[in-house]
């Protein structure tokens, strides 16, 4: 469990906060979604949940961030790294960029905390499997569609066995391709009990798969609930965030005296 | 761990395809150093071509690399030894004046000064350049970690060799879009000065916004922890390697201590 | 922060004494030059093995003195977070691609192979600009080798750069790097006024010396080359147009960083040419293959003999070449957004806090 407990935060070397009295708990094994405008602090907030703000990034933090019950407060990154692991965007510079394999990207968390060998293959492989890229093991991570970038750096920091993840817009940078190869992972991790916070502007992606969605604007969080009722809110194009194509085709449709429901009716 | 897992690490490490490249990489590059460095302190021409013909054509030959290391390292010292050539030549003092450019002299003491600092910098382009030609930088750095390099050292002297050809490939994007600008890099000296900035702000700004990320990345696979980590495949070293080491070693010192005190006269 | 300025003194004053004591004991570095093999082996060799025993035992002592006061080693294990590893290959790659296509292209005789670590050491504190200037040139010659981007030549000197590296960190560390807008006039006064003072005394006791034998700049021009009179009087414009240049950047930025960036790289400028001088004498017979060769055969043939047309032409061209790069790191650290430079470990030191 990962919770968020009336928290701010402030960047180092900046004189407002960006974000504001966040309260936030995401059970083990709960996938939430997290959307919200440009600039509304999903990023900040990620790094926030993450622990890495204010652990490696400095700043200023008030509230507190726990896990399973414990304050992270004053933890190093490494310590955090097993608790908690964190993706962005850009597959590129999540690579370590010392590597001449996938399976050596892969090993290098495990191998950062010392684990015998025997105990890193083991987790490697583990994580390549659950991503289902044992093929591409031997490739050079220099040599990967964005995609594959991508599915690499989630395999790196599920080596970690962290028992929550957060996502800063895994597939901002990806083509259709790409987003379908992570959005498949995404269901293939939520399937091993690990706990998801995904910020995601592609609000298909997050329809079907996550229980929960929270909106962010100007640092606070201005709606959470399920996510069927948070992507159905008439509200959420004002926040910036476009619905799913489902509900638009919907509306769409109801706009023009046509029920979807109807319809996919007489399809059946 | 079982014998096919064993067999499958070690087939990461880089292929060692001869007799030469399967020397150790600490022994390699103890070899081309202690090369050099004999080659400068004995000075003349015998000593530092004797070590040329004797001991780095031989192990080029048999490393199979023979016409490859000729290739890089005439590409490596033609430079310089078109500016040694035209300066000693020209600029030595001495008493016998072979002919006159303007106020500069060539005598035949600038001939025999330039001849000696060529073999010695062939000897050294060459020492160095067998060494690159045989071993893997990965290989070399990870022997050193094995024998008690930090890993964060470690990781700075690999990443070193993914930046630099990411760089080059920014500056030579970023020198053609400015010249297509219109960016001076002909004229006179003032317009050349004021050419720097446009040129080097560009390619370190671009890459410096990556070390941001990859920082992070990097955190949540506990790069940060302190302690030695277990690698996943070793560089192969025989028996005999460390004694070699030693002896060269000491051969070293002895040239080095007869040189400088005296001991032993100058060979021509 | 007084108890790091105790340590900052006892490693600076125990690395002076022991490279005085060093040079008392091997004697003179003047004067006995081979001319046959162009350069005193022992006598180089001797200086080399003095500065790297006096920079050791200054590093030494600091830390000593650090971990009788604190019990720890923060201070040094402080300055390699993350953040400041990742930045090191990237630092190197700037030095050595910049080193070898900038000014390349440029055509002009400077080296501005010391971007990236002046960068490190102002950013992250004296110790890892040290080491990143030391794995640069080690890089650079054994992990590139094989690669036409490699250079047999780079690792002898990478005790300058490592000098270099040092010295940045500790400018970085007093603010050398901070920028000062608008600066009232009456500081920008007294601060450029200072200056210049420092600069000309550089110049008085740390370059001038050097060109007392060959070139003399204000001595009997009688049977003297016209062509080396004329070099003489086209430096010395230069210096001039420099020094006139700098005064009216002051006035017109009213920035007073600009001195303090000026003077650091005039600084470490002269530092790093008398030590390299004796490495690329004894190493390659003075030349290393750049525009700057051109120097080392004028004053040669003005009479010097190699080590000191090696020098000569190092107190010329190295001041330049690290004003410049001390410049463009001021420029570039300005450029760079707060958010990034603030999370190093001596961010703040080195570009100031907002509104500051």
């Amino acid at each position: 469990m990962l919770e968020l407990h009336r928290v701010s935060y402030r960047y180092a070397g900046y004189a407002t906060a960006v974000l504001h009295d966040i309260e936030l708990t995401i059970a083990d094994g709960e996938i939430v979604g997290l959307v919200g405008p440009n600039e509304a602090g999903k990023s900040t907030l990620c790094l926030v949940a993450s622990g890495l703000a204010p652990a490696s990034i400095g700043g200023a933090l008030s509230g507190s961030l726990s896990i399973d019950g414990e304050l992270m407060a004053g933890r190093p990154p490494h310590e955090l790294a097993e608790r908690v692991a964190i993706g962005f965007q850009n597959p590129d510079t999540q690579l370590s960029g010392v590597t001449a394999t996938v399976f050596e990207e892969v090993a290098l968390g495990p191998m950062n905390l010392g684990l015998p060998v025997a105990e890193t293959l083991a987790r490697t492989r583990e994580a390549l499997a659950t991503l289902g890229i044992e093929d591409i093991a031997e490739r050079s991570p220099n040599r990967l569609s964005g995609g594959q970038g991508q599915l690499v750096a989630l395999a790196s920091l599920l080596a970690m066995h962290p028992r929550h993840v957060v996502l800063d817009e895994p597939t901002a940078q990806l083509d259709p391709e790409g987003t379908r190869l992570v959005g498949e992972a995404l269901r293939a991790l939520a399937a091993t009990g690990t706990a998801l916070l995904v910020t995601e502007h592609k609000t298909d992606l997050l329809d079907g798969l996550c229980q929960r969605i929270i909106v962010i604007d100007g640092g606070r969080i201005v709606l959470d609930g399920p996510a069927g009722d948070v992507l159905a809110d008439e509200r959420l194009p004002g926040w910036g965030v476009e619905p799913p194509s489902r509900i638009r085709l919907a509306r769409a449709m109801a706009g023009r005296g046509l029920d979807l429901d109807l319809i996919a009716g007489t399809l059946r | 761990m079982s014998e096919a897992d064993v067999a499958f690490l070690q087939r990461l490490a880089p292929p060692t395809p001869s007799s030469y490249h399967r020397l150790n990489p600490f022994t390699k590059a103890l070899a081309a150093v202690a090369e050099s460095i004999a080659a400068f302190v004995i000075g003349g021409y015998v000593g530092p071509l004797a070590i040329f013909g004797l001991a780095v054509l031989p192990a080029a030959a048999m490393a199979g690399v023979l016409r490859r290391l000729v290739r890089v390292s005439v590409v490596l010292t033609l430079p310089i030894a078109i500016s040694v050539v035209l300066i000693s030549v020209f600029t030595r003092a001495g008493s016998t004046v072979l002919f006159t450019v303007g106020p500069f002299d060539a005598t035949v003491e600038g001939v025999d000064f330039a001849g000696q600092v060529l073999v010695r910098l062939i000897t050294l382009s060459t020492a160095i350049g067998l060494f690159g030609l045989t071993t893997e930088p990965r290989a070399f750095v990870f022997d050193l970690e094995r024998r008690g390099l930090s890993p964060q050292l470690a990781f700075a002297a690999t990443a070193t060799l993914e930046a630099i050809p990411a760089m080059l490939e920014r500056a030579k994007v970023i020198q053609a879009a400015q010249r297509a600008r219109g960016l001076d890099t002909e004229g006179r000296i003032a317009d050349r000065l004021r050419g720097v900035l446009p040129l080097v702000g560009p390619v370190v700004l671009s890459s410096l916004t990556e070390v941001e990320e990859r920082t992070l990345a990097l955190e949540v696979r506990a790069f940060g922890r302190r302690g030695r980590r277990h690698l996943l495949w070793t560089m192969p070293e025989a028996t005999w390697e460390a004694p070699l080491r030693w002896v060269l070693l000491a051969v070293l010192v002895v040239i080095v201590a007869a040189r400088l005190t005296g001991a032993w006269p100058a060979i021509p | 922060m007084s108890g790091s300025w105790v340590r900052i003194a006892a490693g600076v004053l125990a690395a002076i004494i022991v490279a005085v004591i060093g040079v008392q004991v091997s004697g003179t570095f003047q004067g006995s030059v081979d001319e046959a093999t162009g350069g005193n082996t022992s006598v180089a060799n001797a200086f080399m093995l003095v500065l790297a025993i006096a920079l050791l035992i200054g590093f030494v002592v600091y830390a000593a003195v650090e971990y009788a006061q604190t019990g720890a080693l923060r201070s040094i294990s402080s300055q390699f977070d993350t953040r400041t590893i990742v930045l090191m290959p990237i630092a190197i790659a700037i030095n050595i691609v910049l080193g070898q296509t900038v000014s390349a292209a440029l055509k002009i005789p400077v080296y501005l192979d010391s971007i990236g670590t002046i960068l490190v050491g102002a950013l992250a504190g004296p110790i890892p600009g040290l080491l990143t200037g030391l794995l640069a040139n080690l890089i650079w010659t054994f992990v590139l080798a094989g690669t036409p981007l490699g250079s047999p030549y780079a690792w002898p000197f990478a005790i300058v750069a490592a000098e270099i590296g040092l010295l940045a960190g500790i400018f970085g560390r007093l603010g050398f790097f901070r920028p000062r807008p608008n600066t009232p006039t009456p500081q920008l006064v007294v601060g450029t006024v200072v200056a210049l003072a420092v600069l000309a005394a550089l110049a008085y006791w740390g370059i001038l010396p050097a060109y007392t034998k060959g070139v003399t700049f204000f001595g009997d021009l009688s049977g003297v080359d016209p062509f080396f009179v004329l070099m003489a009087y086209v430096i010395a414009a230069v210096l001039v147009i420099a020094a006139i240049g700098l005064v009216v950047i002051l006035f017109t930025r009213r920035d007073l960083g600009v001195a303090y960036v000026v003077v650091g790289g005039a600084i470490c400028g002269v530092i790093s040419a008398i030590i390299s001088a004796p490495i690329s004498a004894v190493f390659f017979g003075g030349v290393t293959g750049s525009g700057t060769d051109f120097l080392v055969a004028a004053f040669q043939q003005a009479g010097s003999s190699l080590s000191e047309s090696v020098l000569q032409q190092g107190l010329i061209s190295d001041p330049i070449d690290k004003t410049i790069t001390y410049i463009v790191v001021f420029v570039l650290l300005r450029t760079l957004s707060r958010r990034f430079t603030a999370r190093f470990p001596q961010g703040e030191q080195a570009v100031g806090l907002v509104g500051a």
